[in-house]
């Protein structure tokens, strides 16, 4: 039962050069699953691996439960980590691999075996518990590193892309089996991934991170309905939200001839600037029938079977780009010219130049 | 504290390996004979200019190159060879190493005896009965060829080695550059001399400076093949310097040859070394 | 009808002749193939022939032509023990074995400094660890034989012990260097956040992985003392002798005879033969200071 706060955290490789986590700050409520999700070198697995105690904490606090652990050793944290490449030890059995850290504790035997075959069955791990990690497939190894993490019985679980290393569908079940152990088990989990759908599914709340600062922490419908700034708004969503620049005029901004009124507040918000960010989900652009709307060249035609994602460009800018979501078996073909019309109540507004969000 | 485990071995080596070199040094610069006692006295570089004036020792130091290269380089040629023939899946291929890999492993001073006798005897050896269908007769092979017998054995037991060293390399090579090569249309030599020889350049490098460090350094097969002679015909720095030592008792002398061969090692090495080291990237691993 | 009746479980099982496999049936595979054969025959084939002729009477093995077919005999090898290989085989193992021990004691910590947890300097002290390697013996030789001889340890035992150390210990620590940088970091952290002592975790999570390589390594000390010449002969005689200065000594009070010759250079040369058989995969390894995996 515990709550981890990261207040003002700071890792600085070398003084002077970027941080690779820049005052992070951030509060994970008990029993709650946290994403931490960001590009490569966004500073998500580093801030992990500050809380897990294998990175030292160059400035302001880390608590967990209260306890200011900057000087405590990973050890004595009280955490369980899985590891991207599971870390197992590959010369003891599954049983030693997920005896080891009660082992390390001095538990007695039969308190340690007893945990083991609780783990085991959870995990439907039993009949493999004699085996060595090299004679498992890789589901059945990120569940013995699972093993490893929940026999603790710890206050906080951490998990570094834990699913990075296995197939497409096997991730898929695997991503709802932990979702699943994690409401069971009820405890506080910090997991770090670079798959936002992974982040979107999984979170109770999502941290965005980018070059080592927190963009955004909300859970993931905020996150996806009022992304805080352009860079979350392109990194949340998949096929990713459309993002012009366009200019504005008389309170409305022209997307290929059309024009689309901002709300007040957004035009508020904008002050004397000329252009604007605009940002639009592929989902809230649709094909208008009667040729009214933006007019744009189909490039690509993915067609998914409930839905389709048409690429296209537009007639009158070839240089502007635009994802639309159409119906599950589009008659719509490569080179046809369609008209897209724009859900104005959908359109994100950014500052051009900061990718702060304009209005609310 | 955290180099203590370090410094054992890094003091046991600088002493066993250092200071006697210091003292190589120091009695290069004394006139100095086992044989005549009292007769230790500083003669300062005397005896490094007895060293250059010596052709005997200019000799010598020609045959160590010759031997040293030429060993390296045929074995090279020939450990390419029987690599590319084992890079190959057939029946058998596992105890073929094996075989191959033996003369590597057979006692120098044991290989030495075997070629002296058994096979490089002029009446019973093996090599002038296999040979004698071509002509040759009773071919006195180590009288009338001391430098080249010396350079069979240590060739022989040199190319398992380089054999191993480029097998690894070629086993090193990524099959899918191969696959792609083939379906751009390259023969078996196309990719030889484009694919192949780039990939194992750096693996030829280590081997020539690897096998240059142990051969210059040979003994046993000089000892018991051919003792130097005839003259000093295949003498090579080691067996020359061992003779000064320990059969003319010339303390100064000796030394003062260690001194220059270690120079003119050290000029050659330490370059060839950091190259191939720094190809093949064992120096980054620590971070 | 008579192949239908008789058709027992063993032909039935073999597949019908329209699925059969597809062999290849070129020659070049099968010309390459034969070449190596030949080749590696005839480079072991000076090997065998010591073998053989260890086992031949004199008269066979000095005859020409060269005697393929013959009895075999003992009594060159009764000859070769009859002539005190005792002393010699004891000091050889002696040597072999202590230094072989004391490289790893030396080289165990030191790889591990230099590899998991990386000091300052690392490349320098790496370089001078092979730098030692390259110094040429024999510039070394003469101030050793000096000290060995005024200390009184000429003769003995220990000298080649500690010498033999020195000329392994660089291989050893660049072989197992390389072995201890293949334990994942990951696997480490997590004997950590396990909560296993720096020892602990060296015991039961590192030594385990590397335990190959450290036998890898001994194997090849174990060859190298065995064969080493130069030291034994010019620093040892009667006592302290090892092997390879029994050949010589045999060849200067026997003669050279060619079947007792070879008797005794194959009991010298068979123990690292098969070390040597064991340990090939990683005779690479120890040879390129760890730089070819």
């Amino acid at each position: 039962m515990a709550e981890v706060v990261f207040d003002e955290a700071s890792r600085i490789y070398t003084p002077g050069a970027t941080p690779a986590v820049d005052k992070l700050s951030l509060t994970v409520n008990d029993g709650e699953l946290v994403v931490l999700v960001g590009p490569s070198g966004s500073g998500k697995s580093t801030a992990l691996r500050m809380l897990a105690g294998l990175e030292p904490i160059d400035q302001g606090h880390l608590r967990i439960n209260g306890r200011d652990v900057v000087d405590v050793p990973s050890k004595d944290r009280d955490i369980a980590m899985v590891f991207q490449s599971y870390a197992l030890y590959p010369s003891k059995s599954v049983r030693d691999n997920m005896a080891f850290p009660l082992k390390m504790r001095g538990m007695d035997k039969s308190e340690q075996s007893k945990r083991v075959n609780d783990a085991a069955d959870i995990l439907g791990l039993t009949e493999y518990l004699d085996r060595k990690p090299k004679a498992l497939s890789g589901g059945q190894r990120q569940r013995v590193a699972m093993g490893r993490a929940i026999v603790r019985e710890p206050q906080v679980f951490l998990m570094d892309e834990p699913l990075s290393n296995l197939d497409a569908k096997m991730r898929v079940q695997t991503r709802a089996q932990i979702a699943g152990l994690q409401n069971r088990l009820d405890v506080t989990t910090v997991y770090v991934t670079h798959d936002q759908v992974e982040a979107m599914t999984m979170g109770d709340r999502v941290a965005v991170l980018n070059h080592g600062k927190l963009q955004q922490y909300a859970t993931p419908s905020e996150l996806y309905d009022h992304p805080v700034n352009a860079f979350v708004a392109g990194f949340i969503g998949s096929p990713a939200m459309n993002l012009m620049d366009l200019r504005r005029a008389n309170g409305a901004v022209t997307l290929g001839g059309t024009q689309v009124p901002l709300a007040r507040e957004v035009a508020d918000a904008a002050g004397s600037a000329d252009t604007v960010t605009i940002g639009v989900r592929p989902e809230d652009l649709s094909i208008g029938g009667d040729g009214d709307g933006v007019k744009a060249v189909v490039d690509v035609v993915e067609e998914l079977g409930s839905e389709s994602y048409l690429y296209a460009h537009m007639a009158e800018h070839p240089d502007t780009t635009l994802v639309v979501r159409g119906p599950g078996r589009t008659k719509v073909r490569y080179g046809e010219t369609i008209a897209v019309r724009v859900d104005p109540d959908a359109v994100h507004a950014f500052d051009a130049s900061s990718g702060e969000r304009l209005g609310s | 504290m955290r180099r203590a485990p370090l410094l054992p071995a890094l003091i046991f080596t600088i002493i066993v390996t250092q200071i006697p070199f210091l003292l190589t040094i120091f009695y290069s610069l004394q006139s100095w004979n086992l044989v005549r006692p009292g007769s230790q006295q500083w003669v300062w570089f005397d005896n490094y200019v007895s060293v250059f004036q010596d052709s005997q020792f200019r000799g010598v130091a020609l045959n160590t190159v010759i031997m040293t290269l030429g060993s390296v380089l045929i074995a090279l040629v020939l450990g390419l060879v029987l690599a590319l023939l084992l890079n190959r899946h057939f029946i058998g291929r596992g105890v073929v190493r094996t075989l191959l890999v033996t003369p590597f492993l057979i006692t120098p001073v044991a290989a030495a005896l075997l070629w002296k006798t058994t096979l490089l005897d002029p009446t019973y050896g093996l090599i002038n009965f296999v040979l004698s269908p071509f002509g040759v007769g009773e071919e006195a092979w180590i009288s009338d060829f001391p430098l080249a017998s010396v350079m069979v054995a240590l060739i022989w037991q040199w190319t398992p080695f380089m054999m191993l060293l480029l097998l690894a390399g070629l086993q090193s090579m990524p099959t899918d550059q191969i696959e792609a090569a083939r379906m751009d249309g390259a023969g078996a030599w196309a990719i030889f001399r484009e694919l192949t020889l780039p990939h194992l350049r750096r693996f030829i490098e280590l081997g020539t400076v690897l096998g240059a460090i142990y051969l210059v350094n040979t003994f046993d097969a000089v000892y018991m093949i051919t003792q130097g002679g005839p003259g000093t015909a295949s003498a090579n720095l080691p067996f020359y310097i061992y003779q000064r030592a320990f059969l003319g008792f010339d303390i100064g002398q000796s030394a003062a040859m260690g001194v220059v061969v270690v120079v003119m090692t050290i000029i050659v090495a330490t370059f060839a070394l950091r190259l191939v080291f720094r190809s093949f990237g064992a120096a980054e691993g620590s971070n | 009808m008579a192949t239908t009746t008789e058709r027992g479980p063993a032909t039935a099982t073999s597949e019908p002749a329209d699925q059969e496999i597809r062999r290849s049936t070129r020659t070049g595979p099968v010309l390459l193939t034969t070449l190596t054969w030949i080749l590696a025959i005839g480079f072991f084939f000076p090997v065998l022939w010591m073998v053989l002729t260890a086992f031949k009477t004199e008269g066979d093995a000095q005859s020409s032509p060269p005697t393929f077919v013959f009895t075999p005999t003992f009594e060159q090898f009764a000859t070769v023990f009859d002539a005190g290989i005792g002393p010699y085989l004891a000091n050889s193992l002696g040597a072999t074995v202590i230094s072989t021990l004391l490289v790893l004691l030396l080289a165990t910590p030191a790889a591990f400094a230099l590899s998991m947890r990386p000091v300052e300097k690392t490349q320098d002290v790496l370089f001078f660890f092979i730098s030692t390697k390259m110094l040429p013996v024999v510039a070394a030789i003469v101030p050793i034989y000096v000290v060995v001889n005024n200390v009184g340890l000429l003769d003995n035992i220990w000298t080649l012990i500690v010498l033999y150390t020195a000329m392994n210990l660089p291989i050893a620590v660049w072989m197992m260097r390389s072995f201890f940088l293949e334990v994942p970091s990951e696997l480490l952290e997590a004997a950590s956040m396990d909560g296993a002592s720096l020892g602990r975790t060296l015991r039961e999570v590192v030594l385990p992985i590397i335990s190959p390589g450290i036998f890898a390594t001994a194997l090849i000390c174990v060859i190298f003392s065995w064969n080493e010449f130069f030291f034994a002969v010019n620093l040892t005689s009667a006592n302290a002798g090892t092997m390879p200065t029994f050949l010589v000594q045999f060849v200067t009070s026997q003669g050279l005879y060619f079947a007792q010759l070879s008797a005794a250079a194959t009991l010298a040369a068979l123990p690292v033969i098969i070390a040597g058989w064991v340990a090939q995969n990683k005779l690479v390894q120890g040879l390129s200071f760890g730089a070819v995996k």
